[in-house]
């Protein structure tokens, strides 16, 4: 057979390697390709052969990956990796195709597939690998991801200190540095629950300078409670998040 | 009941229906994989992303060959389908999912613990 000419120089990666593994040979579709190591970084899996000529899969080429133990399946264990890609073997590709035959290349709907097995001489090993893939494999999610509902804002909200500024968190406030501090919503709460409170004590309450309908039919006969005037527009500069 | 260590995976979660996925944690079930083989074994997890890492597989390819895999990671963007197993009940699983995730998420009490966004961001 010919050489596998997607073997290639270069060096090992040196970043992000989560596990390596020496003396462990590679095989594509039954094929030894030589005895090397085996580097799963984050960024992608390669093999080098001792001799310096390897090559690298990227993640979202994987469909997926197995520890393979069954001796009556292959006599050696191993890791499986099942790549949605072709890698040359052999050129042979020559016969002609018989009327009404599909060969899977010519077939868009069909997609290629290598099975690359890498086997270790230390058995042992082949649980760390296994992991290791999948924390790497895990850094890779599909990008073509049908479902694109996907898309949220993924970094912590913290709701307090987005609102606040920088700086130590009081424990409490006046009343004028509260009510600078609330959101549309928290002003609609106040509002609640001091019309609660003013129910409760029959007094009318005036909130930035704006006395209710509500307030005004029910607690006519109510004391005035003077709370002191809040300047309008006060709540422009809150930050809402609708 | 584990819950993902993620922000953003917790979220997706809770938002899909890959939470009833990870709500199988442990139970044995068929994986349909997109090129027509099929897994079948004990669920040890699924992420955010509908992957997938099954124990003790029985593996068919697709041109019928039987293997036996100790351990097998298949990516969500090649499964087709999971099958559920007859005596999961569906909407318990969810709920109990969604619990474990409100326990992580409201740890110490409403106001204090992690705060979190959990709603997709309009479009």
């Amino acid at each position: 057979g010919g050489a596998m000419s997607f073997l290639k120089r270069f060096p090992p990666p040196a970043e992000g390697v989560r596990h390596q593994q020496p003396d462990t040979e590679a095989v594509l579709a039954g094929r030894t390709l030589g005895s090397g190591t085996l580097y799963i970084a984050e960024s992608r899996l390669s093999w080098l052969e001792n001799s310096g000529v390897g090559f690298s899969l990227d993640y979202p080429t994987i469909s997926l990956h197995a520890v393979s133990r069954d001796l009556n399946a292959y006599p050696w264990e191993h890791l499986y990796v099942m790549v949605n890609a072709k890698f040359e073997e052999e050129e042979t590709k020559e016969a002609p195709m018989a009327e009404g035959e599909e060969e899977e290349d010519s077939d868009d709907d069909v997609e290629p597939i290598a099975e690359f097995r890498f086997v270790p001489s230390d058995k042992s090993a082949l649980e760390a690998m296994f992991s290791a893939m999948c924390e790497c494999q895990a850094l890779h999610p599909d990008p073509d991801d049908e479902d694109s509902d996907n898309d949220y804002e993924g970094e912590e909200y913290d709701v307090e200190a987005h609102e606040l500024e920088q700086g130590d968190i009081p424990t409490f406030y006046t009343y004028e540095e509260g009510l600078s501090h609330l959101t549309a919503e928290g002003q609609a709460t106040l509002e609640r629950l001091e019309g609660m409170l003013a129910q409760s004590v029959s007094s009318q309450y005036n909130m930035a300078g704006v006395r209710t309908e509500d307030s005004i039919r029910e607690f006519e006969d109510g004391m005035e409670v003077d709370v002191a005037p809040v300047v309008a527009g006060q709540f422009e500069d809150a930050e809402v998040d609708h | 009941m584990e819950v993902s260590h993620s922000v953003k995976e917790r979220t997706i979660a809770e938002n899909s229906l890959v939470i009833l996925l990870q709500g199988l944690r442990g139970h044995i079930t068929t994986v349909d994989l997109r090129d027509e083989s099929t897994a079948m074994g004990r669920i040890t997890n699924v992420d955010a992303f509908m992957n997938v890492r099954l124990a003790e597989v029985t593996f068919t390819d697709r041109q019928g060959t039987v293997s036996r895999l100790d351990e097998l990671f298949v990516t969500g963007r090649n499964i087709r389908y999971v099958h559920i197993p007859d005596e999961v009940d569906i909407r318990a699983t969810i709920e109990r999912q969604l619990e474990a995730i409100h326990r992580v998420r409201y740890f110490g009490g409403r106001d204090k613990g992690r705060k979190e966004f959990p709603r997709a961001k309009h479009k």
